[in-house]
């Protein structure tokens, strides 16, 4: 039998099928993340499944929210723990944080984080959707830390709120 | 390289690429909420699509790796249909590879230009930020993709 070729309406048809095959599968798959997308309410969502599964993911693990963070950083009742990569940290960080970037983190029990274990931590990343502090806070509970706190707002939340920031190690 | 060597080449490529893009389809549709997150950071679309691209991407990038997969897999085989079935998928597939490689690039483009320091949410084996090393990745990635195209429309439907 000849050989029909390949012709570009033909291609177009197929990848235009395939495509189209692509989105009812994510909209019978996804709906309720489309649903919310459509009706604006993604963000409200968004937190929502996020908190759940941290909850799930991080048990155990004591956060605490931006006002609860400066007040514990006015008193100075605990050691700042940044938890994100070196540059960033360089860049701007809370005034007094250490760093424990994330390729360190298979090190906590050993050198760098030889300190008091019942000293207070508050862990940060960047921001509210990262989960570095939560993942860090729970490494440094399983390497014996006992005071360890989660500030999951992070970074940003500190910085937009005006609060000391500097750029020191 | 002997004709037979240059397709088995070819063969591992293509299959080799749609299996990553299968793989990675996976990870993003396993994680959608995470994923929605993730291109929320590039700061890019507006919150009514977001949804949307986090709800289809996954599977476009599923669809188009299976049927990259699945056209190799038909390479050389006889159908009543005078259609060329495997060169039809491996075409269409990487067209649609194609457009989402190029936008991935354009999209790590604009985002390094504009200085985010967010992670890329390529989904694929680790956490990488958005940086030149993505780019390269993705621009390689673009260059043998582009090269299995062109070999497959100067083909015209014939099995090289």
């Amino acid at each position: 039998m000849a050989m029909t070729r390949v012709t570009w309406r033909r291609e177009l048809a197929w990848a235009g099928g395939l495509l189209g095959l692509a989105v009812i599968l994510g909209f019978m798959f996804h709906w309720p993340l489309v649903q919310a997308s459509l009706r604006g309410n993604l963000a409200t969502l968004l937190d929502q499944k996020r908190q759940e599964r941290r909850e799930l993911q991080f048990q155990g693990v004591r956060t605490l929210d931006l006002a609860q963070a400066y007040q514990t950083w006015q008193e100075k009742r605990a050691l700042f723990v940044d938890a994100r990569k070196a540059e960033e940290y360089q860049e701007l960080h809370i005034q007094g944080a250490m760093n424990v970037p994330p390729e360190t983190w298979g090190e906590l029990a050993s050198s760098e984080m030889k300190m008091d274990r019942m000293r207070e931590l508050v862990v940060y990343c960047s921001q509210e959707s990262c989960d570095d502090a939560l993942k860090l806070a729970k490494k440094l509970r399983e390497a014996g830390f006992s005071r360890v706190l989660a500030f999951t707002g992070g970074f940003r939340a500190w910085d937009e709120a005006g609060y000391p920031a500097d750029t020191s190690r | 390289m002997s004709a037979s060597v240059k397709r088995f080449v070819f063969s591992i490529l293509g299959l080799g690429l749609g299996g990553l893009f299968v793989y990675a389809g996976v990870q993003k549709h396993l994680a959608p909420y995470e994923f929605a997150e993730a291109i929320l950071a590039y700061q890019l679309l507006p919150f009514g699509l977001v949804g949307l691209v986090a709800a289809t991407l996954p599977w476009l990038e599923m669809v188009s790796g299976f049927s990259l997969t699945l056209g190799y897999l038909l390479r050389g085989r006889q159908f009543s249909n005078p259609i060329p079935m495997g060169s039809l998928l491996r075409r269409s597939a990487l067209m649609l590879i194609l457009a989402q490689s190029l936008l991935f690039v354009t999209v790590l483009l604009i985002t390094m230009a504009r200085g985010l320091k967010i992670d890329c949410g390529c989904g694929l084996f680790m956490d990488r930020q958005v940086g030149l090393g993505a780019i390269l990745e993705d621009a390689l990635l673009l260059g043998v993709l582009g090269w299995l195209y062109w070999r497959e429309c100067r083909a015209g439907g014939r099995e090289l």
